[in-house]
């Protein structure tokens, strides 16, 4: 931003910026304010939806108690962060690799870049469809190829095995988000200006260090905001789930987001799903404020 | 760069191989709409075989069980944008034209609100949709999809904003513009690229958004996704449809990104890397 209006003479009163801005902050405080303290007041009653069209007794913190005690909170917050990390550490990872492969101007590079995208436009429910697909016992693509590297698999399939279905629910995922993060660096690398790297190459530096003492700290902005913003999304993943395991075998794939929906939407407990968003909103914010912190701190 | 011959040959192996691993299921994927049943899952995988328009006849054709749910999500995805467009250009520019006292953490709390989880807001939403007689309705799907489009939208509108020079704008008002003038006859003309692109994409994560129309839509109403997930319902998983259906609604997001190729990575960042 090279220059703003306000601090040259104008005829505009002050409170035509906030006539702009605050028909948006009205409407978003309305849609997010009323289900927050909806759910606030309801995670202190006995509520089964099935049972009555209005909340069944006041219960004070046993909302609460049973969330955090039965360990439905601590076991999907546990499976949350764990493929939080890992799927961001790994879909960053690869993201890097691809994008130091896409740099290379070779005939064709540019039409393989605008088609590696192609998984993230997709919506993450049909990501679901399709690897539901492919990781189908019955003759799915996955299963097959595995067992013809001669890996031996689950008899019950990949997404009935408790020991395995988290990690197939984040394998759909990283399928889905290492495009994003390939493009994204890509667009990063492309900005350091060349006569750093050259001046690097002729002090002989090995690609190693280049990487690790020059290209990846010259991205570090970039890097850090889209790692920030798949953390969020990766730390609320319910479609995926929803479709490929519904949080089973057991608990096993059951993330915070997926519970939230279960315990509410398909048991209709309401008042313990309330509790278990007000812990997760709390969670959430706790996140949101140390990553923006990190990453944007230099924002404007 | 790259002028010795391994290494070039190298590079368009890894080429080739990342693309197989990320286009290659898509690809199979589409095969399986067109697929005779018997060979949904033979393994080794079937790859010749006569296509059938069966499942896409099902969906989209006759008697066409999709059909209506892909205006749905047409109308859902279109609301969205053209409801979120009044609140966030307004605030868009004068998010990026005015230094006003805490900008940075207004732009902060849009981006937290783009980062929260939607599912924490399903079953308030959906029950309050009910009391107020909303539950089933466009307008209560393209109501709630502000939560995102007006933080998504403020955030990649500014960006563009931010890129016309400011000057433009004064040199009209010394020359005795009005306010109005300057608006409609300037700075719109001059933003309306990045409109178009910030709304192709706020249509496209419109579009992509499940988890709303799940708890708010009805058996009328259903989106593209949400009537593709029914099929799991049914006796037995009804693969053919499930791949047609859901065929039809990755085309759209795809060939809106590609069509907007170079601003991929500055919509899919909300902005804050240009691509």
């Amino acid at each position: 931003m090279n220059s703003t209006l306000a601090h040259r003479p104008r005829r505009l009163p002050a409170f035509i910026p906030w006539l702009l801005i605050s028909p948006s902050i009205i409407l978003l405080v309305a849609l997010i304010a009323f289900p927050l303290l909806f759910a606030l007041k309801n995670s202190f009653y006995f509520w089964n939806l099935q049972m009555s069209p209005t909340p069944m007794g006041f219960i004070g913190w046993g909302n609460y108690e049973m969330a955090l005690s039965g360990g439905f909170f601590f076991g999907a917050l546990l499976n949350t962060l764990l493929i939080t990390v890992v799927g961001t550490a790994i879909e960053f990872t690869l993201g890097l690799a691809i994008a130091l492969l896409l740099v290379h101007k070779v005939p064709g590079m540019n039409m393989t870049r605008a088609l590696l995208i192609m998984p993230t436009t997709i919506a993450p429910i049909v990501v679901g469809f399709l690897f539901r697909y492919m990781y189908d016992p019955g003759g799915g693509l996955i299963p097959w190829l595995l067992t013809s590297l001669g890996i031996p698999l689950p008899p019950q399939g990949i997404l009935g095995s408790s020991t395995t279905a988290l990690w197939a629910v984040l394998f759909a995922d990283i399928w889905q988000w290492t495009p994003f993060f390939a493009i994204v660096l890509y667009a990063g690398l492309l900005s350091i200006p060349p006569d750093i790297i050259e001046a690097a190459r002729i002090d002989k530096a090995s690609p190693w260090a280049m990487l690790m003492r020059i290209k990846i700290p010259l991205i570090k902005k970039t890097a850090m905001i889209v790692i920030m913003l798949r953390f969020m999304q990766l730390f609320n993943t319910f479609d995926l789930v929803l479709v490929l395991t519904k949080g089973g075998p057991g608990a096993s794939t059951r993330t915070l987001g997926y519970s939230l929906y279960q315990y509410g939407l398909v048991d209709f407990n309401i008042g313990l799903a309330s509790a278990m968003t007000w812990l997760m909103v709390i969670v959430v914010n706790a996140i949101i404020a140390l990553l923006v912190f990190f990453a944007f701190k230099e924002f404007d | 760069m790259t002028r010795s011959v391994p290494a070039k040959a190298a590079v368009y192996a890894l080429m080739l191989l990342m693309l197989v691993v990320f286009i290659g299921p898509i690809f199979w994927f589409v095969l399986l709409a067109i697929r005779p049943a018997d060979t949904f899952f033979t393994m080794p995988p079937v790859t010749a075989f006569t296509p059938i328009w069966d499942s896409v006849n099902y969906a989209f054709g006759d008697p066409g069980n999709n059909l209506p749910q892909l205006l749905n999500s047409l109308i859902v995805a279109a609301g969205a944008v053209m409801l979120n467009l009044p609140f966030s250009l307004p605030a868009a520019y004068a998010l990026s034209r005015f230094r006003i006292k805490g900008r940075k953490h207004l732009m902060m709390w849009y981006l937290g609100l783009l980062m929260a989880p939607p599912v924490a807001f399903l079953i308030p939403y959906s029950i309050l949709a009910s009391a107020v007689g909303l539950k089933g309705s466009y307008f209560s799907m393209i109501l709630i999809l502000q939560t995102l489009t007006i933080p998504f939208s403020i955030w990649l509108l500014r960006s563009f904003i931010d890129e016309v020079p400011v000057e433009i704008e004064e040199a009209a008002r010394v020359d005795g513009a009005s306010t109005a003038t300057i608006i409609g006859r300037i700075v719109l003309p001059l933003i309306l690229p990045g409109v178009i692109v910030t709304s192709m994409f706020a249509f496209v994560f419109s579009w992509n958004n499940a988890a709303f129309p799940l708890v708010l839509s009805n058996r009328e109403t259903a989106t593209l996704p949400v009537g593709t997930l029914r099929y799991f319902g049914t006796a037995g998983v009804t693969w053919g449809f499930i791949a047609a259906a859901a065929v039809a609604a990755m085309i759209p997001p795809m060939l809106i990104f590609l069509a907007l190729d170079r601003y991929v990575v500055r919509g899919l960042t909300f902005g804050s890397v240009k691509g």
